[in-house]
C-alpha cells in the first residue's frame, strides 16, 4: 500500500469523523517529523504554521515527557491536537463541540483505522528523526563579560564540554544555544572558562553585548545546549 | 475622635488577582499538583516541587502561552478560557486573569477542571 492510498484512507477516516460531530470546522492529521499526512483540504500555509509552533512546544515539552495532547478552549472555538502512536490529530471546532464525545469518538476511531492500515502494510509511513530529539541541556547561571577583550564567545566549565562530547559520541561542542525563561535564544562559539575564581560554579560567563540582546542578567538561569560540529 | 476613611469598592477581577496567591498555594497542597508559576509583566511567583525543573517549566510555560496565542489567532479561537498540555507524565493547566499568566503543573490523573473552576471563581 503507498502512502497516497494511506492518506486515502485517513482522509476518509477524517471525513467520517466530520459526520458524527458536525461541530468540526478543520482537522488533518500530521506526522512527528512535521509532514501533513491527510486533511479536509490540500496541506496550506495555516496546516503548515500550525504545525511548525506545535514542533516548538513539544520539543519545550520534553520536560513533561512526550506530549499526548494540546487543547485551548477559547470563548469562539475549540482546537485539540492529539496523539496516535506516531501522529498527531487536529481538530478545531465550535465552542459548543463536546469534546468528551469528540474525544470518544477519535480514540476509537482513529487507532482502530491505524492498526486496519499497519497490518495490511507496515510502516508504510517512514518518519523521519524528528526535532523532538533533544540533546542533552544544562541550566548555569548568566555572569557576564565585560572589557574590550569581552570578544563575542561565551564560557562554560570545561566539564560541560567534556560530559557533551562524551555523550555525542565524541564530536567537539564548539557552540551551544542560549534560552532564556522568556524564550529568547541565541547560538553563540564556546570556550572554558579561564578565571580559575569562576569555575565549577554552574556559570556562564556571557558578553554583555549578548546578555542586552537576550535581556539576560546576571545571576539569572537560562538552558545551555550543545551544538556539536 | 472616629475617622472614617473610604474604602474604594474593588472590582471582581481585583479581588480575583489579589486572592490568586493564595489559591494558588491552597491547590499546591492537593494531592498530584506538582507546582505553579504566576507570572505578570513585573514580577514571578513559581513555586515548584522540583527546583531542577524550574527553568524548563517555565519555558514550557512561555512557549505554551506564545503558541496557544498564536494558534487562536490562526484558528479564531476568540478569547483564551484555558490550555490544557498533556504530556506522558504530568500536564499543565494554563490560564490568563488579568495581566496575570497563571501556569499550574499537575499530574495526569488531577481533575484540571476543579483547579480551573476555583482560579476562575475565587
Amino acid at each position: 500500500m503507498s502512502r497516497d492510498v494511506y492518506a486515502t484512507a485517513l482522509k476518509s477516516t477524517l471525513t467520517e469523523i466530520k459526520k458524527m460531530c458536525p461541530d468540526i470546522n478543520y482537522s488533518f492529521i500530521f506526522g512527528k517529523d512535521g509532514a501533513i499526512i491527510a486533511g479536509d483540504e490540500e496541506p496550506d500555509a495555516l496546516m503548515e504554521k500550525t504545525v511548525h509552533s506545535f514542533q516548538n512546544l513539544a520539543e519545550k515539552a520534553a520536560v513533561i515527557g512526550e506530549l499526548d495532547a494540546l487543547s485551548i478552549n477559547g470563548e469562539k472555538g475549540k482546537l485539540h491536537i492529539s496523539r496516535f502512536n506516531k501522529m498527531y490529530l487536529v481538530v478545531a471546532a465550535s465552542p459548543n463541540m463536546d469534546t468528551t464525545y469528540l474525544h470518544s469518538v477519535t480514540n476509537v476511531i482513529v487507532p482502530t483505522v491505524l492498526k486496519v492500515l499497519e497490518n495490511i502494510a507496515p510502516t508504510p509511513l517512514k518518519l523521519t528523526p524528528t526535532s523532538l530529539n533533544l540533546s542533552p541541556s544544562q541550566q548555569l547561571v548568566v555572569d557576564t563579560l565585560t572589557g574590550f577583550f569581552a570578544g563575542s564567545d561565551v564560557q562554560i566549565d570545561g566539564t560541560h564540554l567534556e560530559e557533551w562530547s562524551q555523550r555525542l559520541d565524541g564530536k567537539d561542542v564548539d557552540e551551544v544555544e542560549i534560552e532564556t525563561i522568556d524564550g529568547k535564544k541565541t547560538r553563540c562559539r564556546v570556550k572554558k572558562i579561564n578565571d580559575s575564581k569562576r569555575q565549577g560554579k554552574k556559570l556562564i560567563l556571557i558578553p554583555e553585548k549578548t546578555c542586552r540582546d537576550l535581556e539576560a542578567k546576571k545571576g539569572e538561569l537560562v538552558k545551555v545546549k550543545p551544538v556539536a560540529s | 475622635m472616629r475617622k472614617i476613611f473610604k474604602v474604594p469598592n474593588k472590582n471582581n477581577l481585583e479581588e480575583k488577582i489579589e486572592n490568586l496567591q493564595g489559591n494558588l498555594a491552597n491547590i499546591k497542597t492537593r494531592e498530584g499538583v506538582i507546582g505553579y508559576i504566576l507570572r505578570n509583566q513585573k514580577s514571578a511567583s513559581v513555586d515548584i516541587e522540583d527546583p531542577s525543573k524550574m527553568i524548563d517549566y517555565a519555558i514550557l510555560s512561555s512557549t505554551v502561552l506564545d503558541s496557544g496565542e498564536y494558534m487562536t489567532t490562526t484558528f479564531e479561537l476568540g478569547k483564551v478560557n484555558h490550555i490544557l498540555v498533556e504530556g506522558e507524565d504530568v500536564k499543565v493547566l494554563l490560564l490568563t486573569i488579568g495581566d496575570q499568566r497563571i501556569s499550574v503543573f499537575m499530574n495526569k490523573k488531577v481533575d484540571h477542571n476543579a483547579i480551573y473552576e476555583d482560579l476562575r471563581l475565587k
